[in-house]
């Protein structure tokens, strides 16, 4: 029994006490535990260490044959506990020796390979606001091990992980909505709650859009820094291509950019960013120009020709519905609308532009061609009519034809 | 008025010198319109003036003329649909899309839909009255009892034409209560495991189409003619049916053709009209994963579902009873044989109770969670 890990020999102990008293049904238990059970990726680490084994079990690591040995050492064929952590045992690894024992392995081209995983996540760590912290000594900042966890580390295609792109929030948000943890950051842990109420964390979390962008599209994965202000124009426009080159035509293009202001985020904010609905036009302008100012009229202008041309296709989509039930040829006219449609969401970027003849461009064609499926449908509608007029003609040969038939009946009778 | 008169050197006398016009038009007296056997010996133009002045029943006064008109109403039937389905696809993948392009792409093919629709709302309006016809008139005891039977026939038919055909279209509210029909059906006990074998399963797929296609183009046309052919025999059996104890009213024959041909046309109009001015709506394509809000059954079957829908009686018991009253109207010649006033008094109550009940359910139906 001698070298057996503690809660071996404890256990051991009390199946020999419960054997002399019991008899040899106990025996079997006694000897499985002497023998430790050995897990496949733990090895007999895993006896000491259940809670460990059950998390690096459920890892992609696990699967792999990275074992406890991998990063911590020492030997895992043995229950000695002096042998097990005994060479080359490393043991509870810190902080900041942790980027540089993952990269060991992450950063070698020819173990990655196979995986089809990038090889720069060190390099672009040590770029990043944790990295850079990190290498000051400040061990409060994100490692891997904050993001991936420790034991059980998933990789980020599995749904469990919080990697995953619909758990990137909530992971970022373990520290970036910690008030207490970022008292000292410009924005206090805000940014968590702010982001959760935007319309990007709405299309994510409750709509399922997996384009939608969590922290890390802005931020950066691995070299995770905020965008300076400056940037944060050409972030947006990743993904908001349209708005920034309209954006950028207009007056406000160069004219924020002198005011150390940024181009995006002075309307929209930065991580509590809402729907932009056509209605903001209506009210965005005078938030710096004053409700009476010509720029909030120019807002206003903007918007109504919009809403004009949304009306007009909404109509237009009444009457294709209605031709539809008759039923009426109409999938040329829902080609239109679909065309229509296209122009109107052009116009709103076009807004960016501040320049209502540029909007107008997009809404009046938008109109136009909503003017023109009603009056084209309402023309096909009216072709019906001619139904009616026929039934008249018919009722007329109808009437015609019992005339006669009268007629031929009488005479008919005098004939008999 | 003359009786004699100078030979005439028409086409028709041009034709008889080639053909054997009596003979051919002798032919005719099989299908009910000539009611007796013709001479075939003598020229066409005075077998015509003798059959023209010979007495006859009418035909063309209420309620005789709902046989007529049954008549009529089938053969627009089977002229509206022998058009439709030279177009019509009968697969749930091409089914909806071949609808619409009938009813939306070829010319006047709305029409031909909608007066086949109107045509069968109109079928099955008139068997029904006719039935009513002659429970009231007590014409299903002996020796009309084959008249009775067909009739009874003929209802289900004409019902069961409308609820396969409302399959076809594959639209949503047609596939939606027909898959409501068919719960029914297929909870009856012994006959409904039987029906969905028969119809190659429960679930409504090409299956079930193709089979009710069948039904509604194939099989449920001929037992509809050969329940009118069974009631033009009999009439030619037993003659004209009135009650008992009434005479029957005459008239030449020349005038009640005249009168039916008056008479038919008018009808053709209304069917004109409303398929002009009331046609019914074309709905979007049948979706089996989404139940339309608000499927009702067609109006004749509103009282049952009144019933299994708002009441807690099992579909199965609803269906049975219904089952069960549809077979004993049809045997009724043979367990109400009683005569005498008071027995056709009691039966005609009992008949006219059960119809109440029927009709306020209806409109009950009709009326119940309509906004």
């Amino acid at each position: 029994m001698s070298g057996a890990c503690g809660l071996g020999r404890g256990v051991t102990i009390a199946a020999f006490a419960l054997l002399l008293v019991s008899g040899p049904a106990l025996a079997q238990t006694g000897r499985a535990v002497t023998q430790g059970p050995v897990s496949k990726s733990a090895g007999t680490c895993g006896t000491c260490h259940p809670s460990e084994r059950v998390q690096h079990e459920k890892s992609a690591h696990a699967d792999e044959g990275v074992t406890c040995v991998s990063c911590h050492g020492g030997n895992d064929a043995t229950l000695d506990k002096a042998a097990a952590h005994g060479a080359g045992y490393r043991g509870r690894i810190t902080k900041s020796e942790e980027p540089k024992l993952c990269a060991s392995c992450h950063s070698d081209e020819s173990r990655m390979r196979p995986y089809d995983l990038p090889v720069d996540q060190w390099a672009l760590y040590e770029t990043s606001g944790h990295g850079k912290a990190l290498a000051k000594g400040d061990t409060r900042v994100a490692v891997c091990s904050s993001c991936h966890g420790a034991h059980e580390i998933r990789a980020a295609s599995d749904p469990a992980s919080p990697t995953f792109v619909t758990n990137i929030p909530r992971t970022c948000g373990t520290c970036h909505g910690d008030a207490k943890l970022m008292g000292a950051t410009p924005h206090k842990g805000m940014v968590y709650p702010e982001y959760m109420t935007s319309i990007h964390a709405q299309e994510l979390l409750t709509r399922g859009n997996r384009q939608a962008p969590t922290c890390v599209n802005c931020h950066g994965v691995h070299g995770a820094t905020p965008p300076a202000v400056g940037d944060v124009g050409k972030v947006c426009a990743h993904c908001h291509t349209a708005e920034r080159r309209y954006f950028a035509s207009g007056p406000h293009g160069t004219k924020l950019a002198k005011a150390g202001l940024s181009e995006c985020a002075s309307c929209h904010s930065d991580h509590a960013i809402q729907a932009a609905l056509p209605a903001r036009l209506d009210t965005v302008c005078s938030v710096c120009h004053g409700a009476d100012s010509n720029e909030a009229k120019l807002g206003r202008t903007m918007l109504t020709d919009y809403r004009g041309a949304d009306k007009e296709l909404e109509r237009a989509a009444a009457i294709i519905a209605k031709a539809d039930a008759v039923p009426v040829r109409t999938e040329d006219y829902q080609a239109r609308l679909e065309e229509g449609r296209t122009l109107l969401r052009e116009a709103l970027p076009a807004a960016h532009s501040v320049n209502p003849a540029l909007v107008k461009t997009f809404t009046s064609r938008a109109q136009s061609v909503g003017h023109e499926i009603q009056a084209e449908i309402q023309h096909k509608l009216d072709d019906l009519r001619w139904r009616k007029i026929g039934l008249l003609l018919f009722w007329f040969y109808v009437v015609l034809t019992l005339l006669v038939l009268r007629r031929f009946r009488e005479q008919g009778a005098r004939e008999i | 008025m003359s009786t004699e008169r100078a030979p005439r050197h028409g086409w028709v006398e041009w034709l008889e010198g080639r053909m054997r016009l009596t003979e051919l038009f002798s032919f005719f007296t099989h299908f009910g319109l000539v009611y007796t056997p013709i001479d075939t010996t003598r020229p066409m133009r005075e077998v015509i003036r003798l059959l023209g002045s010979q007495r006859i029943p009418r035909y063309d006064r209420w309620p005789h003329v709902l046989g007529p008109l049954m008549a009529v109403l089938f053969g627009l039937e089977v002229f509206t649909g022998l058009l439709l389905s030279y177009y019509y696809q009968p697969s749930s993948g091409d089914a909806f899309a071949s609808a619409r392009t009938i009813v939306r792409d070829l010319p006047f093919g709305w029409f031909l839909h909608q007066m086949h629709t109107w045509g069968s709302y109109a079928l099955v309006a008139v068997v029904a009255l006719r039935l009513l016809r002659l429970f009231w008139d007590g014409l299903w005891r002996a020796p009309r009892e084959v008249l009775w039977c067909s009739a009874v026939a003929a209802t289900w038919l004409a019902l069961q034409a409308d609820f396969t055909g409302r399959l076809l279209v594959w639209d949503t509210h047609s596939y939606w209560s027909v898959v409501r029909g068919l719960e029914v059906v297929f909870a009856l006990p012994v006959a409904g495991p039987l029906l969905s074998f028969l119809l190659g399963g429960r679930v409504i797929t090409d299956h079930l189409l193709i089979r009710f296609y069948i039904l509604h183009i194939v099989v449920l046309p001929l037992l509809f003619a050969a329940t009118m052919y069974a009631t033009f025999a009999t009439l030619r059996r037993v003659g004209l049916s009135a009650p008992e104890g009434r005479t029957v009213p005459t008239t030449t024959h020349r005038e009640y053709l005249f009168s039916l041909v008056r008479f038919n046309l008018v009808l053709f109009a209304g069917l004109v009209t409303l398929a002009v001015l009331a046609p019914l709506p074309f709905f979007g394509i049948a979706d089996p994963y989404t139940t339309p809000a608000n499927v009702r059954p067609p109006w004749y079957m509103l009282s049952p579902w009144l019933i299994s829908e708002k009441l807690p009686v099992p579909v199965w018991l609803t269906g049975s009873v219904l089952l069960a009253i549809a077979i004993a109207v049809l045997l009724m010649p043979l367990w109400a044989r009683g005569k005498g006033i008071a027995e056709e008094r009691r039966i005609r109550l009992a008949g006219t109770l059960l119809l109440a009940v029927w009709v306020a359910l209806t409109v009950a139906g009709a009326l119940v969670g309509r906004k």
